[in-house]
């Protein structure tokens, strides 16, 4: 199995979800870059420019040393899944599979979703999920201490909200033909950001049944078979 | 001290039970509301207040800009500056003001503000607001971290456009122009005064205290709940170097007069609760869209207990009248007791420019004229004195309000 590159959803980086873990116990080499914003960490401030943005995850993984064997399986989540699309499309060289889990990108203006930004910072979790909150969701910047976690929270909102806002539409549907690589989408039956019947605008793909928005927390056994199949 | 009028021009006729059955005032606030007779009637019947606000003396007019916004029907306030300019002649026309970061490019706006100061011939007084995010972010759709870098930039490119003296290009990261070339520039030269509407963050203050601009802490809730405000602001002011000139500061304050303490507590009561229960009844998720303030922001308001109170309490919607008279939302009473309340609070806050509230929720118009006439007459002759030893530097050139003819 190639190694894998994953981008995490609009939570920002709270480590390996629940199917990817079980993936990286059987010996996958799966890395998470450490992208600004994402990470919580102080002093972020989003690039204005959506093209300056994808230089930054582009910059990150070029750094992190992933390319060096060749290409990676990418797999990307909710706000990852849109940028892992758009590397896929603008970079196919360094994508040999393409996972995407409820990418955000392509939007319909008659079914928008639920406005996951028109809640206030500490009720957001609760609606990317089916079955709640999982703890390590929770807990994701405790480690910068109870003072600095509401700050990291927020700024991790910054970074995800900066690359969606209004809508979480960035126009991929004029790009996704460039994507040559094979191709899994996977969707949350339950989402209430994307309706699953987005999907369609994708190509197609497979729509799990109790999952919410972020479906590799909600259903790891589901998404990791799923994804153990594709990249075998 | 200045005495300035400040019109929000509210709807004025939402139901009582709007807070049951409407989530929000604002953002996506039902528009079958809306009676398009009313909306007619009262734009008409704000204006005559607003020029009447001049007959009464008052050094100012103001009023602002908001969108999807059931208490404030001024989505473009330039028209109205436009229709002031041309029935008043004496009172500063205040915009506070134009949203630097809707308008693309932010051209427009160094040019329909250059027109009203003509039209006014050197009345303008020209505020940049950042705009809340429920104007913004949610009913305009700008995203919510280029918000403050889009509006330094737009500020920045209308004070050029005004004051360069021949065709120049701009290459900014939001604004690209190959030809900038504005005309008409401003009446006053080098251009209007520049004020700063804000509500409480520490990079308004450092914006205004750098580049010498009037801030306005525009509050809802009195002259006690913007002592944080103001002072942070004042402190940002002396960690710049700069002079304690009060006139650098503007702070709105709801005030309703009548002949007695007593007849007053009678008379607001009503438009009061319908502002502050119905008008301001918008729905919390529209205040906190990720980016719209900064970190350092975002760290001091966990550490601000008295905003934190205030929020809880106006979500609750359970304000009493007597809660607003106590905490000094609305200070109310005789000439003599509205006369004593805002220069104690005026001396504490060091403000030179008061924008006195003095239509709210839904008032009649007798009420509005009646309320305006006693504090021209009885309340703002003693308080105008107040800081005469500063200079103001920051007040329209062709303003004047020295001699006041007050109609009935």
């Amino acid at each position: 199995m190639s190694t894998i590159v994953y981008l995490p959803g609009i939570a920002g980086n709270a480590g390996l979800s629940p199917a990817l873990q079980q993936l990286a116990d059987e010996g996958a080499r799966i890395v998470i870059p450490d992208i600004p914003g994402f990470n919580g960490a102080s002093g972020f401030t989003p690039p204005a420019d959506y093209l300056d943005w994808l230089a930054v995850f582009w910059d990150v993984i070029d750094a992190s040393g992933v390319l060096a064997d060749g290409s990676v399986a990418l797999i990307g989540a909710s706000v990852g899944g849109m940028i892992a699309a758009e590397i896929a499309a603008l970079r196919p060289e360094i994508v040999s599979k393409l996972v995407l889990l409820a990418p955000f990108g392509i939007a319909d203006a008659s079914n928008p979703g639920f406005d996951l930004y028109a809640v206030r910072t500490p009720e957001r979790m609760a609606h990317l999920f089916a079955k709640g909150v999982p703890e390590q969701i929770a807990n994701r910047f405790a480690h910068y201490g109870p003072e600095e976690e509401p700050v990291a929270v927020y700024l991790a909102d910054i970074a995800a909200a900066s690359l969606l806002w209004p809508l979480g539409d960035r126009g991929l549907n004029k790009r996704l033909h460039r994507i040559g690589c094979p191709k899994l989408v996977l969707w949350g039956g339950q989402d209430e950001l994307l309706p699953p019947s987005l999907i369609d605008a994708w190509g197609g793909g497979t729509v799990i049944d109790g999952a919410g928005h972020l479906l590799e927390w909600d259903t790891p056994d589901e998404v990791a078979s799923a994804v153990r199949s594709f990249l075998a | 001290m200045k005495m300035m009028w400040f019109h929000f021009m509210p709807y004025p006729a939402l139901p009582d039970d709007f807070n049951k059955k409407h989530r929000s005032v604002w953002v996506d606030i039902d528009p079958a509301l809306f009676d398009r007779d009313i909306l007619a009637e009262s734009y008409d019947t704000y204006i005559d207040q607003l020029v009447y606000a001049e007959e009464c003396g008052f050094d100012a007019i103001c009023i602002n800009e908001h969108h999807n916004n059931g208490y404030g029907m001024m989505p473009s306030p330039n028209l109205i500056a436009a229709v002031l300019a041309n029935r008043t002649s004496k009172a500063a026309i205040t915009v506070l003001g134009n949203s630097v970061a809707l308008y693309n490019p932010p051209v427009r706006v160094a040019e329909e503000f250059a027109m009203i100061d003509l039209f006014s011939r050197g009345r303008l007084i020209a505020g940049f607001p950042v705009g809340t995010s429920m104007d913004t972010c949610y009913s305009y759709g700008v995203n919510p971290s280029q918000l403050r870098p889009k509006y330094y930039e737009g500020i920045d490119l209308i004070r050029k456009a005004w004051t360069s003296t021949e065709p120049f290009a701009y290459n900014g990261e939001f604004n690209k122009h190959r030809y900038v070339n504005p005309v008409p520039r401003p009446f006053q030269k080098p251009h209007p005064p520049i004020w700063i509407p804000g509500g409480g963050s520490i990079e308004t203050w450092d914006f205004c205290a750098e580049n010498d601009y009037v801030y306005g802490a525009l509050t809802y809730y009195g002259h006690k709940f913007v002592r944080e405000t103001v002072g942070g602001y004042w402190n940002r002011v002396e960690a710049h170097g700069k002079d304690y000139n009060p006139n650098r500061l503007a702070v709105t304050q709801f005030v309703g007069v009548a002949d007695t303490d007593a007849e007053a507590y009678k008379l607001y009561k009503e438009p009061a609760e319908y502002f502050f229960n119905r008008s301001l009844h918008v729905y919390p998720g529209f205040t906190d869209p990720p980016g719209y303030v900064t970190e350092a922001s975002v760290r001091a308001r966990y550490k601000s207990a008295v905003r934190a109170a205030a929020r809880a309490k106006q979500a609750a919607h359970d304000l009493t009248w007597d809660e607003m008279v106590e905490n000094g939302y609305v200070v109310i009473g005789s000439p003599d007791t509205v006369r004593e309340q805002l220069e104690a609070a005026a001396k504490d806050l060091n403000v030179g420019n008061l924008c006195a509230i003095l239509h709210f929720g839904n008032m009649s118009n007798e009420l509005v004229r009646y309320n305006t006439k006693l504090f021209g007459e009885k309340v703002a002759p003693d308080l105008k004195p107040m800081f005469g030893e500063w200079d103001h530097h920051w007040w329209p050139s062709g303003a004047d309000t020295t001699s006041p003819e007050v109609s009935a």
